[in-house]
């Protein structure tokens, strides 16, 4: 079985070892990036520097918690507001696949400034098994491109580092629990963001619409699970649709966007079994969704498809 | 400790397939598939497990080296999806698209019992994902197991420690992948 106290005193000799300068981590706030972070600080502590980047595509009130996470560990850290540059570079780009590339590209080129202000040489990444095994490359076929594997530039001048590249979610919130760290039980969120849960463009607008629904989703089912009427499930959110359809306010006609939940259940995203959300509780996510959201959406609909034939985020 | 290696052939799940023998204290890696035969006899194995794989490798051409470990060797090997497809084809069996391929959840019917299956009940979930399937048992193998849309789940060779699966015992949702890792290491050990 693995043994996360071995595994920390590990990767802490290891790092020591490997990283002989300055070294920038990509920090998401996600049990992933924070873990590694943690294992880096205590290696080489101040010469590791934590980047958060807001891409524009982040959860409802996300840089406030993920700057609290960072002075909970006691990073040295940058917070950088790169929402315009995102946005713009996104803008009429539709393909999935596109999406995921650029947003890999621009987080390495936003890395690349900071470790060439600050005379860093290592780049430190969360990636875990399911981001390498599902970019593809040789003999496997890419399912989607990860953004820190897949959607990494063929030229990069940051020597890349992952001390979690073997280890399932499952093991890193182990290791996490054993460090104490605040976030072992939170949720994935991908690093592209927002911009996957949005099918089509991910326009500002869309996107405020989406980081609604995905916070009215996340309330409700945790609200759930505290009260027992459900078990937490590995991931949770809303996807937008990019259909209208016709729906009735107040005795006047309305037209809006189509919003998904998706609930899943598993243990290291490699095979996944939709949860089975009691009905009183997935009718107060509707309702919540279309009150909210009015002007917006006026249509719900709940996912029930399993990993495989179809993945965890939509795209 | 039991040494037994996963031969990579480009699948999703072959990761997990080295977490479970891990997990299970089985002293594992991953190897290429065009890793030759005597680099794994100088590595002293007991076992080989044989991964699936995005390509139609069960329909035609060759599966790295796959091939020549069904040939020469004496240790058990477990074939899971495209591994199973290729080692039935290897020994004179069909493989073909199926006509209803399956993805995710099944239930699988034990029709012979085997050590494989030992601790498995004659039902139970199991999870998959497959475009192709054998048609044809090979002359030298026996039926273990089959599903309603799937005749051909699990065979076993009549002489040697090989087995093929279809479904995938490895991913966290079939019910009892972890017991038939368990039997297979335990076939390993002998």
């Amino acid at each position: 079985m693995f043994n996360s106290d071995k595994f920390i005193k590990e990767s802490i000799e290891k790092l020591n070892k490997v990283i002989t300068g300055k070294a920038l981590i990509a920090f998401s706030g996600g049990v992933d990036s924070t873990v590694c972070a943690a294992l880096v600080n205590k290696a080489i502590g101040d010469r590791l520097i934590a980047v958060h980047v807001d891409t524009g595509y982040m959860r409802k009130n996300e840089s406030e918690t993920v700057k609290k996470l960072m002075e909970e560990i006691g990073l040295n850290y940058r917070f950088i507001d790169a929402s315009k540059e995102f946005f713009s570079k996104l803008k009429n780009v539709e393909d999935p696949e596109k999406k995921r590339k650029i947003i890999g590209e621009k987080f390495i080129r936003i890395f690349e400034k900071v470790a060439e202000n600050e005379k860093i040489e290592y780049l430190l990444q969360g990636t875990i098994a399911p981001d390498w095994i599902e970019s593809g490359g040789e003999l496997r076929d890419t399912i989607k491109s990860h953004h820190n594997v897949g959607g990494l530039p063929e030229v990069m001048k940051l020597k890349l580092v992952e001390p979690l590249r073997d280890l399932y979610k499952d093991e890193v919130r182990k290791v996490a629990r054993t460090l104490n760290l605040s976030v072992s039980e939170r949720q994935p969120f991908p690093g592209p963001g927002l911009a996957i849960r949005i099918i089509g463009e991910a326009t500002p607008e869309r996107t405020e619409i989406v980081r609604e629904a995905c916070y009215i989703v996340e309330k409700e089912i945790e609200e759930a699970v505290e009260k027992k009427q459900m078990d937490m499930p590995w991931q949770y959110f809303a996807v937008l649709l990019p259909v209208k359809s016709v729906g009735v306010h107040g005795d006047r006609r309305a037209y809006g966007y189509v919003i998904a939940v998706r609930a899943v259940h598993s243990i290291d995203a490699m095979t996944c079994a939709f949860s089975k959300i009691p009905n009183e509780v997935i009718d107060r996510i509707s309702t919540q969704i279309t009150n909210t959201l009015k002007d917006k959406v006026n249509r719900v609909v709940y996912d029930i498809t399993n990993k495989p034939p179809s993945t965890v985020e939509w795209e | 400790m039991v040494k037994i290696f996963v031969v990579d052939n480009g699948g999703q799940w072959t990761h997990r397939e080295w977490r479970r023998l891990r997990d299970l204290d089985v002293d594992t890696k991953i190897v290429a598939n065009i890793t030759p035969f005597d680099d794994l006899i100088n590595e002293n194995i007991d076992g080989l497990v044989l991964s699936g794989g995005a390509p139609r490798i069960g329909l035609e051409g060759d599966l790295g080296n796959c091939g020549e470990y069904l040939k020469k060797a004496n240790f058990p090997i477990l074939g899971i999806c495209a591994g199973h497809q290729f080692m039935a084809r290897f020994f004179g069996g069909e493989v073909k698209p199926s006509k209803l391929p399956e993805f995710g959840k099944i239930e699988l019917t034990i029709l012979k019992e085997n050590e494989l299956f030992s601790k498995v009940p004659e039902k139970s979930i199991v999870w998959e994902s497959h475009n192709d399937e054998v048609e044809k048992i090979p002359d030298n193998f026996y039926l273990l197991a089959d599903s309603e849309n799937c005749k051909i789940q699990a065979i076993k060779h009549e002489d040697k420690p090989f087995y093929g699966l279809q479904f995938h015992p490895e991913v966290e949702h079939t019910e009892y992948g972890e017991q038939i890792f368990k039997n297979f290491v335990k076939i390993c050990e002998k």
